[in-house]
C-alpha cells in the first residue's frame, strides 16, 4: 500500500498539492483521471522522488525503486533505440535491450536514432526503458500518448504481465477500462472526486 | 517568379570556384610585384613558388615543419584538456568559478606577445611555442564548453538522475555527446589560434627546428622570397590542417 498524508506542494506560490492524501492500491494498475492541469504529473513526480513536498509524508514507496515515465519522451538524440535500453539495465543484463525492444513491438529498430522513428514508436521506446530499469512500482505519465489502440492494448497486456504494480496518469478510455482502479482527480489543487 | 542565385553560381563546378578567384589574387600580387619592381619589398608569386619548391626539396624544411606541427598540436591537446577540465569544475562548483573564471578571462585578454616574453623568462626555450599555443587553446576552449554547460538541457539531466545514471554514465552519456558540437566550434577557432600563436612565440624565441625559426632567418637575412615561402607554407598547411581537422569533427558530432 502507497500512502500519501497531507502532502503540500506549491509551484511558483500556486498550490498544486494542498495537504492532500490518498492511498494506493501496492498491486496492478492503477489510473489517475483528471483533466489537464489537475496535478496529476505531480502527483507522480512526488512518488518518484523527484518533488519534493513543503509538507506531509509519502510512504511505501522508495524513489530508488521506482521507474517512472516522463510526459515527454526524453529519447537521447545520439542513441540508438537498443542503446537507449541497453543504458539502463545493469551490464549483466545488457542482452536483455533485443527483449525490451520486443515488449514495445520495435523489433529491427535497435539501430534506429529517434528522429528516424515515428511519435508512437519513440513513446514506446520510452516505455520499453522505463518498464526495463523497473523497479519496485511503475510511475507511468501518459504512457500511450500518440500510440495507435492495437499497440496499446498489446502494450497494457505485457504490462500487467509485468507483476510489478503501476501507476499511471491517462485520459485514455481504452487505457481506463483496463486499470483495476481508478482514481478520478480534479484541481488544482488536487482532489479525488 | 523564381529568384535566380549569384551570376551562374549553381552551375559552377567546385574546381573552377577555387581556381578563379586563385587566379584573381595571384594576377593581383604579381602586378603589385611587378609595380614596385623590387624582389627585395614584394617578390612576385613565381619567385616565392620557385623559393618554396627549393625549399622543400630539403630536409631542414620537413624537420622545421614536422617540429612546428608537433609544438601546435601539443599546445592544441593541453589546451583543450585544460580547458574542458576547467569548464566542468568552474560549471559545478561556484568556488571554483570564483577562482578560476576571472584568471581565464585575463588569459584571454592578456596579449600573445605579453605571454611569449613572460614565459621567456620561465621556460626553456623549445617549450615556449607549445606552452604559448595552449595558452591561447584553454580561454577559447573554455568559453566554448561552459557556454554549452549553460545551455545544457535540465530535461536531460532530469531523467538521468529518474533512471539513477552515475556520475560518470551521465557524463558520458548526456554531458559528452550534448557538449560536442560547442567543442567542436571551439577547438576550430582554437586551432587557428593555436597555430598563429605558436610560430609566433617560435619567431620570437626561435628553437633549432621550427618554422618560425626560419621565418627569423630569412627576415634577418634580407631574403624576402623565402620569407614570402616560409608564410606560404604556413598558410597552405593551417588551410589543409583545419580542413582535416573539421572533417573530422564533423564526423564526430555526428551518431555514434
Amino acid at each position: 500500500m502507497i500512502e500519501l498524508r497531507n502532502v503540500t506542494v506549491r509551484y511558483g506560490g500556486k498550490l498544486v498539492l494542498d495537504r492532500f492524501s490518498l492511498e494506493l492500491p501496492g498491486e496492478g494498475l492503477t489510473a489517475l483521471s483528471g483533466p489537464s492541469g489537475c496535478g496529476k504529473t505531480t502527483l507522480l513526480r512526488v512518488l518518484a522522488g523527484l518533488i519534493t513536498p513543503e509538507g506531509g509524508t509519502v510512504a511505501g514507496v522508495d524513489p530508488r525503486r521506482t521507474a517512472f515515465l516522463f510526459q515527454e519522451d526524453r529519447l537521447l538524440p545520439w542513441r540508438t533505440a537498443f542503446q537507449h535500453i541497453a543504458d539502463v539495465l545493469p551490464r549483466s543484463r545488457r542482452g536483455e535491450a533485443a527483449d525490451w525492444l520486443a515488449f514495445a513491438g520495435l523489433e529491427g529498430e535497435g539501430g534506429t536514432y529517434p528522429a528516424a522513428l515515428s511519435g508512437g514508436m519513440a513513446r514506446r521506446l520510452a516505455l520499453a526503458r522505463c518498464a526495463a530499469l523497473g523497479g519496485d512500482l511503475l510511475l507511468l505519465d501518459e504512457p500511450f500518448a500518440g500510440v495507435d489502440q492495437e499497440r496499446t492494448a498489446a502494450l497494457l497486456g505485457r504490462l500487467r504481465g509485468l507483476t510489478v504494480p503501476i501507476v499511471l496518469a491517462t485520459h485514455q478510455p481504452q487505457v481506463l477500462a483496463a486499470c483495476g482502479r481508478i482514481i478520478s482527480l480534479d484541481g488544482p489543487p488536487l482532489r479525488c472526486v | 517568379m523564381a529568384r535566380r542565385g549569384r551570376a551562374g553560381e549553381n552551375g559552377m563546378k567546385r574546381p573552377l570556384k577555387i581556381l578563379v578567384p586563385l587566379a584573381f589574387w595571384l594576377l593581383v600580387w604579381a602586378l603589385a610585384s611587378w609595380a614596385v619592381g623590387l624582389e627585395l619589398l614584394l617578390p612576385g608569386p613565381l619567385a616565392v613558388g620557385r623559393r618554396l619548391l627549393a625549399l622543400a626539396g630539403r630536409l631542414d624544411f620537413w624537420l622545421s615543419v614536422g617540429a612546428t606541427l608537433g609544438r601546435v598540436f601539443l599546445g592544441l591537446l593541453w589546451g583543450a584538456l585544460a580547458g574542458a577540465v576547467l569548464a566542468f569544475a568552474t560549471h559545478f562548483s561556484t568556488w571554483a568559478d570564483r577562482l578560476i573564471s576571472p584568471a581565464v578571462r585575463v588569459v584571454r585578454a592578456t596579449p600573445v606577445v605579453s605571454f611569449i616574453l613572460l614565459v621567456y623568462l620561465w621556460a626553456p626555450r623549445s617549450a615556449i611555442p607549445w606552452v604559448i599555443s595552449g595558452l591561447m587553446v584553454l580561454p577559447v576552449v573554455w568559453g566554448a564548453l561552459s557556454a554549452g554547460l549553460d545551455c545544457m538541457d535540465k530535461n536531460m539531466l532530469e531523467f538521468a538522475r529518474a533512471y539513477r545514471f552515475s556520475r560518470l554514465k551521465t557524463l558520458k552519456i548526456i554531458y559528452f555527446p550534448a557538449l560536442r558540437p560547442q567543442l567542436a566550434a571551439g577547438l576550430l577557432t582554437a586551432f587557428g589560434l593555436a597555430w598563429k600563436s605558436g610560430v609566433a612565440a617560435e619567431v620570437l624565441c626561435p628553437p633549432l627546428w621550427a618554422i618560425g625559426s626560419r621565418i627569423q632567418q630569412a627576415k634577418l637575412g634580407l631574403e624576402t622570397p623565402d620569407l614570402f615561402a616560409w608564410t606560404l607554407a604556413i598558410v597552405a598547411l593551417s588551410l589543409a590542417l583545419e580542413g582535416l581537422l573539421r572533417r573530422g569533427l564533423e564526423r564526430g558530432t555526428g551518431r555514434d
